[in-house]
């Protein structure tokens, strides 16, 4: 159905290649999964092959669909998108146009003379939406059902080739799994080929047959689900499923790949993974590895070493989390309540808390849950209705009300770390200056150095400006500058829900590591119970501002007693093919 | 570098030449103003690229030495409303509330009044003078730089690094200089250009109407209003005075979209 031969991107401009000889085969209704990080081509591949390239890049190599090459002619192009193929985009909250009702935007995508007051609901009943919602605006539906539309959408052409990119990160951990499930129904039912770009290997093993594993722009490995599921013959997917943490269990050490994504130019010459990997020799750096198919077996690897690798190490077994003394907590917020104006409900209608010195205490939800407003409500970026906060013994219900000394020491007492690594610093000013400023704010004497490698960075980062660093160093600066003061709590706000994963397992690490060396506390906001589970000592779930079940993360984690925990559980994928469910 | 397009490249050569002629004017033509009753009007001609006006002076020699009035006065303008119009729209946008209510209604007023006509009124109450015009100017000009900072200031505002120098425990105007202005620069610079640009125009515009220099000084405006007569005599005295405003003017707007594209760029930069 689709066939990819020696893809290549190139930017003519600055000479760069992003991506180079990838090829694969998707058969008529056969489900495939690109998988990868940032900056690895999955992205860039499913564009080139729709001819949908950003303007500046250039596509090399042959793409056929339904047996004709689309590739060298812009007409079969047009008449494929929106005909043969239909993509799913990623952001459900910018995909439809907002000023028009969501059945004349499904209706858009019928093929001409069809009947749209019979195709549109039709299409609404298949996707699990009642009908009315074909007069509807898009601010009046919710991300769920926004995806659900443009699902509708998609599937109006009858199209025999779906294309879903990254089609529910943005939506919450429940709706994500609805949403995938009904994904995978329909694509089922109507027998379509199916691309899925996904950053979850997980996942990619749930929803597809063939998994394509990509990294620096380049295939790393092509098998089977279930084959690679089982056994990975590349070294990269073998640390790219371990870096996904596990919700079932708490690991002694969350394994992590050092460095980052390198560009595609710059391992040209070799294996891309090689500098990032245990069991590279000098043969990996001495050309690139060829994608070669394995004799007996209908996979490929492009590791020179695939046939001898060792086995792979079983699954750590799970440990149990470090029972911790009691102590006076530094952190108590009790009966805490915000309504913000304007809003139908509360967004916290009475939480309380508590954190003792060097515990990690997570608070779990979804969006609307109030997780982020208890957060911001603690460090006084946001005023609480009612409720009292305690901060190491300083009452910090109202910062207000507070003068300019105890202001001074709860600042110093509680710092805060952010979700988006891109607009956490100030893009105009280097990291040492930005640290500088900090250690200064808390009284420190201004070692940049002795602090940027407190978060393992080198100390020669410092006359860099953010532009010029990864989302993964961005944020360990950002932590730099959060615990320059040596707080005794530290709140973080999803700190690594926007980073790669095998980044986010350095990060998770790191954070560890300070909480033992500074013995200080942590809120931890986030919606990923994999990350609770490794790194949390308690947790608190959230739900529409309420606090419908609290304990020890093992407790609670292994014997939910809540029916909404239990959902939350449900939603993390599990890599078989019973999920999602 | 970066190769620059060739309509950059000739108003970069523009202002250049303009610059010069502001700067260095009583040392180029140190008799621009030296009358020749004698010669009297004359169209182009050898010793006169451009003709001479009806006092026999020099035409080219009075739109270099004109640069050095009409450059400097808009100049002024420009620096004047962009400090007035940072320091009231980063207060407005940062404190919000009362602070940013009386900033904004102050701006309405101000947009509400037709700016030449008020300078004209001021001018013409108050005696006129190249310094009232430019006081003037700056008084009407400063709200447009005000508005377009505030916006700016609001879109920073609660992104999490200016959120992180709250939690720092750092002042207000600390994180609003040191933090928020940095990244707010390209955008008030982009506005100070249009200003330049606007301000050249304007002031050229009240010495034209008699309200800006005095009679007979070398100033592009001026040397336009005067010699409006003799446009059949030698239309060039008329006509290269305006030339110089719009081409200025243009090559203004021109640079300052470039180096806002610059900025920008760099900004984003990998």
């Amino acid at each position: 159905m689709i066939r990819v031969d020696g893809l290549t991107v190139r930017q003519p401009a600055t000479g760069r290649t992003l991506l180079s000889g990838v090829s694969f085969e998707a058969g008529p209704g056969e489900s495939v999964a690109i998988v990868g990080e940032s900056g690895s081509g999955k992205s860039l591949t499913v564009r080139a092959l729709l001819g949908l390239l950003p303007s500046g890049l250039e596509a090399g190599g042959e793409v056929h669909v339904a047996g004709r090459r689309v590739d060298d002619d812009p007409r079969a192009l047009r008449r494929m998108r929106g005909g043969t193929v239909s993509l799913l985009m990623q952001d459900p909250f910018t995909l439809l146009n907002p000023l028009r009702r969501a059945g004349r935007q499904i209706a858009d995508g019928l093929p001409r003379g069809a009947d749209a007051a019979a195709e549109v609901p039709r299409l609404l009943a298949e996707v699990g939406l009642p009908a009315d919602v074909a007069g509807r605006y898009p601010f009046q539906l919710s991300g769920g059902m926004r995806q659900r539309v443009g699902l509708a959408a998609a599937l109006a052409a009858a199209p025999r080739v779906l294309v879903a990119d990254e089609p529910t990160t943005a939506l919450d951990a429940t709706t994500q799994r609805e949403v995938l499930a009904l994904i995978r129904r329909v694509q089922r039912e109507r027998d379509m080929t199916f691309l899925l770009i996904t950053h979850d290997l997980r996942l990619a093993f749930s929803m597809c047959e063939r998994v394509i594993v990509m990294y620096a722009g380049r295939v790393m490995e092509m098998a089977g689900a279930a084959e690679l599921r089982r056994e990975q013959r590349h070294p990269y997917t073998r640390a790219l499923l371990a870096a996904e943490p596990p919700a079932d269990r708490r690991l002694a050490v969350i394994p992590s790949v050092p460095g980052s994504v390198p560009a595609h130019d710059a391992v040209a010459g070799g294996c891309g993974f090689a500098d990032r990997c245990a069991y590279a020799t000098p043969e990996c750096r001495a050309g690139v590895p060829e994608l070669r198919a394995e004799p007996g077996s209908g996979r490929l690897s492009a590791c020179v070493r695939a046939a001898g690798l060792p086995a792979a190490p079983p699954p750590p077994p799970g440990v149990t989390a470090p029972a911790r003394p009691a102590a006076e907590p530094v952190l108590t917020v009790r009966d805490l309540r915000k309504t913000y104006p304007g809003g139908a409900r509360p967004a916290l209608g009475g939480v309380g808390l508590t954190v003792a010195p060097g515990e990690i205490v997570a608070v779990v939800g979804e969006s609307g849950s109030g997780k982020t407003t208890l957060a911001r409500c603690v460090t006084g970026l946001e005023r609480p209705d009612s409720g009292s906060i305690t901060l190491g013994g300083l009452d910090c219900s109202d910062y207000a009300a507070m003068d300019r000394r105890a202001v001074r020491l709860a600042r110093r007492t509680a710092q805060m770390i952010f979700q988006d690594p891109y607009s956490t610093l100030n893009p105009a000013r280097t990291v040492g200056a930005t640290l500088k400023e900090a250690l200064a704010a808390d009284g420190r004497p201004q070692d940049v150095g002795a602090l940027l490698e407190l978060v393992g960075l080198d100390p020669a980062l410092a006359r860099l400006r953010p532009a010029n660093l990864s989302g993964g160093q961005r944020q360990r600066v950002a932590i730099a500058r959060a615990v320059a003061g040596e707080p005794a709590l530290l709140v973080c706000d999803e700190p690594v829900s926007a980073l790669d994963v095998s980044v986010q397992a350095q990060i998770l690490t790191l954070l560890a590591g300070l909480r033992e060396r500074l013995s200080m506390g942590m809120l931890f906001i986030t919606h990923d119970l994999a990350v609770v589970r490794q790194l949390a000592d308690r947790l608190y779930v959230l739900r529409a501002g309420e606090c419908v079940e609290s304990g020890a993360v093992d407790a609670v984690l292994d014997a939910p007693a809540h029916p909404y925990t239990r959902e939350l559980l449900a939603s993390v994928p599990d890599g078989t093919g019973g999920w999602p469910h | 570098m970066r190769r620059i397009s060739f309509g950059v490249a000739l108003a970069l050569a523009v202002l250049v030449a303009v610059g010069v002629a502001a700067a260095f004017a009583p040392w180029l033509v140190p008799d621009a103003t030296a009358q020749d009753l004698m010669t009297g009007i004359t169209g182009p001609g050898p010793g006169h690229p451009l003709g001479t006006d009806d006092l026999g002076r020099d035409v080219l020699q009075l739109l270099v030495a004109g640069a050095r009035t009409a450059v400097p006065g808009a100049l002024a303008v420009a620096a004047g409303s962009m400090l007035i119009g940072n320091l009231a729209g980063l207060a407005a946008g940062y404190h919000g509330g009362w602070v940013d209510a009386l900033a904004m209604r102050w701006a309405d007023l101000m947009f509400s009044l037709p700016a030449l006509l008020v300078a004209i009124v001021v001018a013409g109450v108050l005696g006129g003078g190249y310094g009232l015009a430019i006081a003037v100017l700056v008084v009407l000009f400063a709200p447009g730089d005000t508005r377009v900072v505030r916006g700016a200031v609001l879109e920073q505002r609660h992104r999490p690094y200016v959120e992180a120098a709250l939690l720092k425990n750092l002042s207000s105007w600390r994180i609003m200089t040191r933090h928020i202005w940095p990244n707010i620069a390209p955008v008030s610079l982009a506005s100070a250009f249009l200003n330049f640009a606007y301000a050249l125009v304007s002031l050229s515009s009240l010495s034209f109407l008699g309200l800006g220099v005095p009679a007979g000084s070398p100033d592009w405006g001026r040397t336009l209003a005067d010699n409006r007569t003799q446009l059949l005599a030698n239309p060039w005295a008329v006509i290269a005075p305006g030339l110089a405003v719009i081409a200025t003017a243009a090559a203004l707007n021109v640079v300052g979209d470039w180096l806002h594209e610059r900025v920008e760029r760099r900004g984003r930069a990998h």
